[in-house]
């Protein structure tokens, strides 16, 4: 392992780019399925080799690709544990949480033509999970926002606004309404476990909607 | 058959929420497609019947014939349950409805039910069409140095490629990959061979069309042209990117009618000729155009497989400054006759040729020189170099 460090912290670039660019696609993926946005700004495009919905808002896609840019680095760094997509109401109540616990792969090792491609596999898996999530949950009450949560350790945080990397894009702690939803239940989505990275997909779905 | 597939399907809808298309679970479950058509037929049937339970929503495959912009076609389409009447309702005569897919998530789109064929199709590559109804006995898989070839000639002008794609039409699986690709064309349809009822392709005839033009087009631009083939038989799901491609294949096409009149002042560009084009003044009219073109330049020069290499030539180029005066300067210039790359541009004090120099690939912007040295030897004084120039294009 000592002699592979080099080796080892492009891998661990390589795993968040491909979780960050995975988690674009998702984030994208859910506000389509869930009916956030109206199905007219979003448009088919590809990836992992099959077609997914990315919308084409500027303003939206340029939200999105902001928080993935701040939360990359910690994911490099293995501290982010869990990316959320909250989904509130009109009164900002939380309705349904989209849980990605990310948790570092269990073997490191070198990565490999055949590797990417299993993740890949794996990576498509997800996203069909999330395409027919909206089997398993209820309707949401119209006029939905959507906020992204990352949950990190508060060494971390003090790192973040050190360093400038966030350019006019500041983070806030979240409030507790935010991160916990009363009488909440627990929707198990998809796990995926590889050699690069490992992680998990839940929903977290308030049982009275409305 | 007995009734244990029942509860596999069951399994597969209600415990896993997967979405069980007929192709998957053929298969999965071994099964010709028929018979896996007529399982979820029958699972859906039972179901229903129950009336109880979480709700399933289904897709159909429709096919039949209607009339479009004055002609009849044949149609082929993936339709959702709560769009099943209405459609074949427009048809004329309506010759199959089959089930496509069972599921119990309600879908926006078609994109899941390419996902969920994709990983079975690929990992069955060999034989997918094993439990296929569609045949044909001259179908077989070329062989690897055939296939090189077939890649190599899929760079060659699209004109030969429509021209083949009638022969091609016995396709043996609508989302297989085999190497030999064509999208079924209408006559696979109607081939005696290829029994009419089970048609797998679940594509609309009259946009294939469209989709197969935009398609032949993108392969002379694509290397891997096969392979984006075999994704075009899901017409809903592709066209979108056909869009978003095309303007890049227009530049590509542009391009390389370009490249073509580049063989004329390549040849005379060895010598060390000074030049008196006003690069300046010509260029005020048209910098827009020439901006627009300078992002395409970029990709296309990366996507380009062929191209001519380059040489540094020292060259001078005179123009008029913005005073009015005279402005001779002597700079290294590359010029293109095999692979190209970036290079740096010239010393060039000149707004416009230099920001050209510097935005633009070289060989482009010598075509513009010369181009322009053309023209504008008629606006200028003309000097004893320009019209050595001129004369040695040719």
């Amino acid at each position: 392992m000592a002699t592979l460090t080099r080796q080892d912290l492009n891998f661990g670039q390589v795993a968040a780019d491909i979780l960050c660019e995975f988690l674009e696609v998702a984030i994208h993926l859910i506000l389509y399925v869930r009916e956030i946005y109206p199905s007219g700004i979003f448009q088919k495009r590809k990836k992992y080799s099959v077609p997914v919905q990315m919308s084409c808002h500027p303003e939206l896609n340029q939200y999105i690709q902001d928080t993935l840019h701040c939360v990359k680095p910690l994911i490099e760094k293995n501290e982010a544990e869990k990316v959320v997509v909250v989904i509130m109401d009109k009164e900002h109540h939380p309705v349904e949480r989209f849980v990605f616990e990310i948790s570092p792969p269990p073997l490191l090792s070198i990565s490999s033509e055949t590797l990417l491609s299993h993740v890949e596999q794996l990576l498509r898996a997800m996203i069909l999970k999330i395409s027919v999530c909206d089997a398993v949950l209820d309707n949401n009450p119209p006029g939905c926002t959507f906020t992204v949560l990352v949950h990190t350790r508060e060494a971390a945080t003090r790192n973040m606004e050190k360093v400038q990397v966030i350019k006019d894009f500041p983070w806030i702690v979240a409030d507790e309404q935010d991160v916990h939803m009363e009488e909440a239940k627990l929707i198990p989505l998809k796990t995926m476990t590889s050699d690069i990275l490992k992680m998990q997909l839940y929903v977290e779905e308030r049982t009275q909607k409305t | 058959m007995d009734d244990l597939y029942l509860d596999n399907i069951d399994e597969f809808v209600n415990d896993q929420n997967k979405i069980v298309t007929y192709k998957w679970l053929s298969l999965t479950l071994g099964v010709h497609v028929n018979i896996a058509k007529q399982m979820l037929y029958h699972y859906l049937q039972q179901k229903r019947n129950e009336s109880s339970g979480t709700p399933l929503h289904a897709t159909y495959l429709v096919s039949g014939k209607c009339v479009e912009n004055g002609s009849t076609c044949h149609k082929v389409s993936v339709v959702r349950e709560d769009k099943l009447d209405a459609v074949k309702a427009k048809m004329d005569v309506t010759i199959s409805v089959h089930v496509y897919s069972v599921q119990r998530a309600e879908l926006k789109d078609s994109s899941p039910l390419y996902n969920t064929d994709y990983d079975a199709v690929k990992e069955n590559l060999k034989n997918c069409n094993k439990y296929s109804a569609i045949r044909c006995a001259a179908a077989v898989s070329l062989s690897s140095a055939e296939l090189q070839r077939a890649q190599e000639m899929a760079l060659v002008p699209p004109v030969e490629k429509e021209i083949s794609k009638p022969g091609l039409n016995e396709n043996t699986s609508a989302t297989s990959k085999p190497s030999a690709k064509q999208p079924a064309g209408i006559m696979g349809m109607f081939a005696s061979k290829n029994a009419s009822k089970s048609q797998e392709s679940s594509k609309e005839v009259k946009t294939e069309q469209k989709e197969d033009s935009s398609l032949v087009r993108e392969q002379s631009k694509v290397s891997n042209a096969l392979k984006v083939e075999s994704k075009d038989t899901r017409n809903k799901t592709k066209r979108p990117e056909f869009v978003d491609r095309d303007d890049e294949e227009i530049e590509s096409q542009q391009k390389k009618r370009r490249r073509i009149k580049k063989p004329q002042p390549d040849s005379s560009d060895d010598e060390v000729v000074p030049d008196s084009p006003p690069v300046h003044n010509v260029h005020t009219p048209s910098p827009k155009k020439q901006v627009k073109r300078e992002p395409v330049s970029h990709q296309e020069e990366s996507s380009e497989v062929k191209r001519r290499k380059r040489r540094r030539v020292l060259k001078s180029n005179t123009f008029v400054d913005e005073d009015g005066a005279f402005v001779t300067e002597k700079g290294y210039v590359s010029v293109s006759y095999s692979e190209s790359e970036e290079e740096p541009e010239p010393n060039s004090q000149a707004k416009y040729s230099s920001s050209l120099k510097q935005s633009f690939g070289k060989r482009k912007e010598e075509k513009r020189e010369k181009s322009q040295k053309k023209t504008s030897t008629a606006n200028k004084p003309t000097k004893q170099p320009s019209i050595m120039g001129f004369l040695q294009k040719k």
